[in-house]
């Protein structure tokens, strides 16, 4: 049995992908369970912070995903740490503070539009966290977009945000049942209040990640976003 | 007479659409229909959809397309909508067409919000005295500073005016995206990339958002103002951040400048939100008035700065014929300002000016017979701050404005100095009197 911390999960169109953190000797990386017959779940109870327990088989999985491990049985909770928790040990995880680094490859830009990719076959991971120097996120035609700016400086335009909990708030935000002017008034909580609780949040944390490929590319996205929204948020707009 | 220049408009925006579409998706991709959804037809998805429309946002010079298709469906029909509606597409017209339909100023600009910021570093004027090996108190005394503000381990004047723009921002609401264009100014920051580029990333500006950098030293607040004053009463930008950012105290420091000079210098920014008054919403906005500049040759050696072939700075700086010279012409651009707006200057709510030191403020407000607590202290306990003092004082005007009751705010003058001598002056005017 391999216990894991749980870091991520995703929203990948209707099913769920998730990352954890398992500790090897002194090191900290990333593992993903995938089950047998895929690369995501359609149903995942679990919860960011939770370390769970889960029989897990190493398969040498196409690259960038090396992370990938088949769940041969289901997830065990035996605890869970906070949030702030959670980040300190991702800080200890696959970290980078330029573009380069991020999964040890070339970054390329999308020449026809927006969004950066990297080749499948030059990526060396498919996850990794980051500081940033700032962050914004938009609803961008019905889209929820990132833009960021690494330590280095560089900046990263129009990532997909795929945080299950980050897409749940939006969702919520956008429900029928809040009334009058739902969407005016979450772009003015992403363009007022949200941008000040990240930024000064002491463990705002981001982790990102590669897509499966995708016609030979690989594209970014925002797998995580710490802290995660909180409920209450939702009174404020 | 209308309807032809709109199906002529939409023929062209149709024809961009489909390149744009065919770039996205292929080029043997069948043109859907007008109401077809391209996400839920399959031709694009949601990767597709804005990398597409950040294309026509490029080749149409459309700001912000993406914000105003919210609720609207992935359709050509959505997106030619939100292109023909003007008030939702900032102007960016072809070059030609601009020549053709140039309206000066027919847009007035108000400031929607502002801030102003300080190095985190307050340093007793004695303590820089020693620094400078000058008789402890000499700047108490002779130039009425008590303290500096210096800047802080990890702050430099990309933080410093990040920060005054991101609380400018937010004060007025205001998306990062939703700026045409941030116009920069910094007496003390000659890296590239420049100031106005490295805030463009900074502040996850949009990429066809425009970053400006305009020179003045101590006038470049004015300078700047005046810039985006033009740019959004041309009709070519709606929103602009100007921002000013000044970091003396790793330039001008013991050794490399004499402490009459450098002492006299501290650290600030500043940030302001401009808009078209048809765009601000806001009722408690000040409206830019006319500027006037010039530059006065005949004091050019007063004080003049350049770099050394060994890395050292040459400052020609003669502080007497400096004082004379900004006092007596700051005090003309007060009253050429009085004369060209009819507002005399003993109705004025406040000055925002150029401060070399505290001395010459009180100086200069004897000379203009007006009250010195109309001038905000921000070179008594922050030092001379470069192009931010104008800032800084005119940030603390209008947020002792906004507390005042409508109707009872009062016309803001502005007036700074450069080397050269460069001058420059103007007025806001709050919302209800130009209404």
């Amino acid at each position: 049995m391999t216990k894991f911390l749980i870091t991520e999960i995703t929203r990948m169109g209707p099913a769920f992908c998730v990352i954890g953190l398992q500790r090897e000797k002194e090191k900290i990386q990333s593992i993903r369970p995938v089950p047998a017959g895929g690369n995501s779940w359609l149903h995942f109870p679990h919860q960011r912070g939770d370390i769970v327990e889960c029989a897990l088989e190493t398969f040498p999985a196409a690259k960038p995903h090396v992370e990938d491990r088949i769940a041969t049985r289901g997830f065990q909770k035996s605890s869970s740490v906070a949030e702030a928790e959670t980040v300190s040990y991702l800080r200890k995880a696959e970290i980078a503070n330029s573009l380069p680094d991020l999964f040890g490859c070339r970054i390329h830009e999308n020449k026809k539009g927006s969004g950066l990719h990297a080749a499948p076959q030059e990526a060396k991971r498919s996850i990794c966290g980051c500081e940033t120097q700032n962050l914004r996120m938009e609803l961008y035609a019905n889209e929820l977009r990132a833009t960021l700016a690494l330590p280095s400086g560089e900046v990263l335009r129009d990532l997909p945000v795929v945080d299950r909990d980050w897409r749940d708030f939006i969702d919520a935000a956008l429900a029928p049942a809040r009334g009058a002017n739902r969407t005016a008034r979450l772009e003015r909580f992403l363009n007022s209040q949200f941008h000040y609780k990240i930024m000064s949040c002491p463990h705002h944390f981001i982790r990102l990640g590669l897509t499966r490929p995708f016609r030979d590319l690989c594209w970014l996205m925002l797998d995580t976003l710490f802290p995660l929204p909180r409920p209450e948020w939702l009174e404020e707009f | 007479m209308r309807q032809p220049a709109i199906s002529r408009l939409d023929a062209k925006h149709r024809r961009l659409l489909e390149d744009c579409l065919r770039r996205e998706a292929g080029s043997s991709v069948s043109i859907p229909g007008d109401d077809v959804d391209l996400i839920e037809a399959g031709i694009l998805d949601s990767m597709g959809w804005v990398s597409f429309l950040r294309a026509v946002e490029t080749a149409c010079g459309a700001a912000d397309l993406g914000s105003h298709l919210n609720e609207r469906s992935a359709s050509f029909a959505a997106l030619l909508s939100a292109l023909r509606d003007p008030p939702s597409i900032p102007a960016a017209p072809a070059r030609s067409e601009l020549l053709h339909d140039f309206a000066p100023y027919s847009n007035h600009v108000v400031i929607a919000a502002s801030s102003s910021t300080f190095g985190s570093r307050v340093i007793p004027s004695e303590e820089v005295d020693r620094a400078f090996g000058m008789p402890v108190g000499k700047l108490r005394a002779r130039a009425g500073i008590e303290s500096l503000a210096y800047v802080g381990q990890g702050e430099d004047a990309l933080t410093l005016g990040a920060k005054a723009a991101q609380e400018a921002l937010r004060a007025a609401a205001c998306g990062a995206q939703q700026l045409d264009w941030i116009v920069a100014t910094s007496e003390t920051h000659h890296d590239y990339p420049s100031l106005s580029a490295q805030l463009h990333s900074r502040l996850l500006l949009r990429e066809n958002c425009g970053a400006l950098d305009v020179g003045g030293a101590c006038l470049g607040l004015l300078n700047a103002l005046a810039v985006a004053q033009s740019l959004i009463g041309s009709g070519q930008a709606h929103t602009i951040l100007v921002v000013t950012a000044d970091v003396h105290s790793r330039t001008l420091t013991p050794g490399r400048v004499v402490g009459e000079f450098g002492g006299l210098f501290g650290d600030g920014a500043s940030a302001f939100l401009l808009r078209g008054a048809n765009d601000a919403g806001s009722k408690e906005s000040y409206t830019l008035g006319e500027f006037i500049f010039g530059c006065a040759g005949q004091y050019a050696a007063a004080i003049q700065v350049s770099d050394e072939k060994d890395g050292g700075l040459a400052v020609q700086f003669d502080g007497e014929a400096l004082s004379r010279a900004a006092i007596t012409r700051m005090e003309k651009v007060i009253a050429s300002v009085e004369l060209r707006s009819g507002i005399p200057r003993g109705s004025v709510g406040g000055f925002a000016t150029h401060q070399p030191n505290p001395r010459l403020v009180a100086l200069l407000a004897k000379q203009c017979g007006v009250s010195p607590s109309t001038f905000p202290s921000v070179a008594r306990f922050s030092g001379n701050l470069g192009s931010s003092t104008c800032g800084a004082a005119l940030h603390e005007i209008l947020r002792n404005a906004s507390k005042v009751p409508r109707g009872e705010r009062r016309t803001i003058f502005l007036a700074s100095l450069g080397p050269g001598l460069l001058f420059g002056g103007g007025l806001l005017i709050p919302d209800e009197i130009r209404k």
